[in-house]
């Protein structure tokens, strides 16, 4: 006992920690739990039979377990509507990297007239919530005749100003000797950017990249607007449909089977953040700085 | 005197020629600015106009000048939704704030176990509106909802948490709040980890507790996060839609309503497209509003 009571003050006091703090992390690490704990519920809700679900004796563990319910969620054409997001989100992402390199690197490293005032313009539209371009873009494109179409879910999402913003940030400080270094060996510009300074923007690239895809993956109101046919939904907007008190599902059935859907729902997003997280967060905190 | 003209004229001719006019920079930016103009730029302008008309899907447009605000000004359902988006403002801004911060002062504190701290707080912030609300549907149900059997287990009356009008807000807030916080807390995180350690330490010396060197330290000099933080979440409550749309769809009779979902309603089950853009342009107002607001207080504080 009294070797504990020793080794704990040791430990305590090398990383420069009190007593007091015993008791804090205590509390904290109960709250982190607590946080976690609805990630849990729902995983385990998915493997449970629906008559273990709607009851109040809480089971965190399942006595028993099926994958029915998993099976269940595909008589919703969920397949297509993976299709869908996985098409929509990594084309989208394609384009606003490229497109968001290209001027990223303009805007920080090229001189010409009005370079300034134009990457203001593209600030400034962070400041105009999408909601508001909403509506007439929905009635745009239900005139041009794309409602329900690959084009409608895409075409909104391929200029970004985060992943802009991102590329400009790393080009400010991109060595310079390295571009002239091209440039004497005959480069022009164009060729410097894709041959040198491109290929060394891995950095920005994944974070942008990890950013934008998740923001696509996640994207709710514009495509639900813009899908009026069953077969074009992405993902979250045709699982919505999974929620007891919206779908046709009965209630019993209903949260079983609706965990089940988005516990599949969530491992893409999840399962990036964790592989990728430096990057995700470094992403993140930068398209916060920019408001 | 000639030779500092001369010097002049020589520095001014240099710079002409070592800094030519890199054409190919409109290029580069030009293939982000077209999509940019057409779908970022065209449809507020474009909305600018619908709000002015009369337009539903099918047809012409017909020019109705202001009528859509006025009628807006003086619709029931407008004033329950922006009186709605105030309240979740009240509920989710502070929540995020109080609990983010909280958050990153553990993370910070060098606890064992903060890296996985770290991971699991902001975990909620990456999944969808569509994980969000069916986990929170399900959470607060409320006979057999984990939140309110465990309240049960202290006498807590089962609360009708997404089924009543006097609760809806707060549960989707509840909601909200786990979905957003994440963001709060990287960038809190961020803003405690570039405090000066020794500005802490000398605070310590000074035999300042820990409450006093949070309040009287740490505080002062993460004030522009906080703001920052307080402004994007109010942003981002004025916009909320997804989660409400999932857990509630704006029930029961409107009370969890947000502008957003009554704007969706009226485009998609009216096809009041005029008067759902003027909607969106008063909401707009309303965001750039606080924006200017907010931007106003930083540089008096700062």
């Amino acid at each position: 006992m009294a070797a504990l009571v020793e080794r704990i003050s040791t430990y305590l006091h090398e990383r420069g920690l009190r007593v007091v703090d015993i008791p804090i992390w205590i509390g904290g690490m109960l709250f982190l739990l607590a946080w976690a704990s609805p990630f849990l519920w729902m995983v385990t809700t998915s493997f449970k039979y629906p008559e273990d679900v709607l009851t109040t004796h809480i089971e965190w563990i399942p006595r028993r377990v099926t994958i029915d319910n998993f099976i269940q969620v595909f008589e919703l054409p969920v397949l297509r509507w993976a299709l869908n997001s996985a098409v929509q989100a990594i084309i989208a992402t394609f384009f606003c990297v490229v497109f968001g390199a290209m001027a990223g690197f303009a805007l920080a490293r090229m001189r010409f007239p009005g370079r300034g005032a134009i990457f203001m313009v593209f600030l400034a539209s962070l400041m105009v919530p999408t909601e508001v371009s909403v509506v007439p873009m929905l009635l745009a494109f239900v005139k041009v005749g794309w409602a329900s179409t690959y084009q409608a879910l895409i075409l909104p999402m391929i200029a970004n100003v985060l992943s802009l913003y991102i590329f400009r940030q790393f080009f400010l400080s991109f060595p310079q000797e390295l571009l002239d270094a091209a440039r004497m060996d005959g480069a022009n510009i164009m060729r410097a950017f894709w041959l040198i300074a491109f290929p060394l923007a891995r950095a920005p690239a994944v974070a942008a990249a990890v950013i934008i895809f998740t923001l696509n993956w996640n994207n709710f109101l514009w495509p639900l607007l813009v899908t009026f046919d069953e077969s074009m939904k992405t993902l979250p907007v045709g699982i919505a449909q999974f929620a007891p008190n919206v779908g046709t599902h009965t209630q019993i059935e209903g949260y079983a089977v609706a965990m089940a859907a988005i516990t599949m729902l969530s491992i893409p997003s999840l399962v990036v953040f964790f592989l990728l997280q430096k990057h995700f967060i470094s992403g993140i905190s930068q398209g916060g700085i920019k408001q | 005197m000639q030779d500092e003209h001369a010097a002049i004229d020589q520095r001014g001719h240099r710079m002409k020629q070592a800094e030519p006019i890199e054409w190919t920079g409109y290029l580069f930016v030009a293939f982000f600015a077209v999509p940019f103009l057409l779908f970022n730029v065209g449809p507020i302008l474009f909305g600018l106009f619908v709000s002015l008309t009369e337009w539903n899907i099918i047809g012409s447009p017909d020019w109705v000048g202001a009528a859509n605000y006025l009628q807006a000004l003086s619709d029931p359902w407008i004033h329950q939704a922006f009186t709605n988006v105030l309240i979740y403002g009240l509920l989710i801004v502070p929540g995020v704030v109080v609990l983010g911060l909280g958050a990153a002062l553990f993370v910070n504190a060098g606890y064992p176990l903060t890296g996985i701290a770290r991971t699991l707080f902001f975990a909620p912030h990456v999944v969808s509106a569509t994980v969000i609300g069916l986990v929170w549907v399900w959470l607060l149900d409320t006979r057999y909802g984990l939140i309110n059997v465990y309240l049960g287990r202290v006498g807590v009356d089962p609360i009708p948490w997404l089924t009543s009008a006097e609760w809806v807000i707060f549960g989707v807030s509840i909601a909200s709040v786990w979905w957003d916080m994440g963001l709060a807390f990287v960038l809190f995180l961020a803003a405690l980890q570039d405090v000066p350690k020794d500005l802490l330490e000398a605070a310590e010396m000074d035999g300042a507790n820990r409450i006093k060197r949070f309040w009287f330290v740490t505080l002062p000099l993460i004030r522009p996060a906080l703001s920052m933080v307080v402004t994007l979440q109010l942003i981002a409550t004025l916009r909320i839609f997804s989660q409400v749309y999932v857990m509630t769809n704006g029930g029961p009779a409107g009370a969890s309503a947000s502008p957003i979902h009554y704007i969706y309603n009226v485009a998609i089950e009216r096809y009041l497209f005029g008067y759902a853009s003027a909607i969106g342009v008063l909401l707009f107002i309303l965001i750039l509003v606080v924006t200017l607001l907010h931007r106003t207080v930083l540089r008096e504080t700062v």
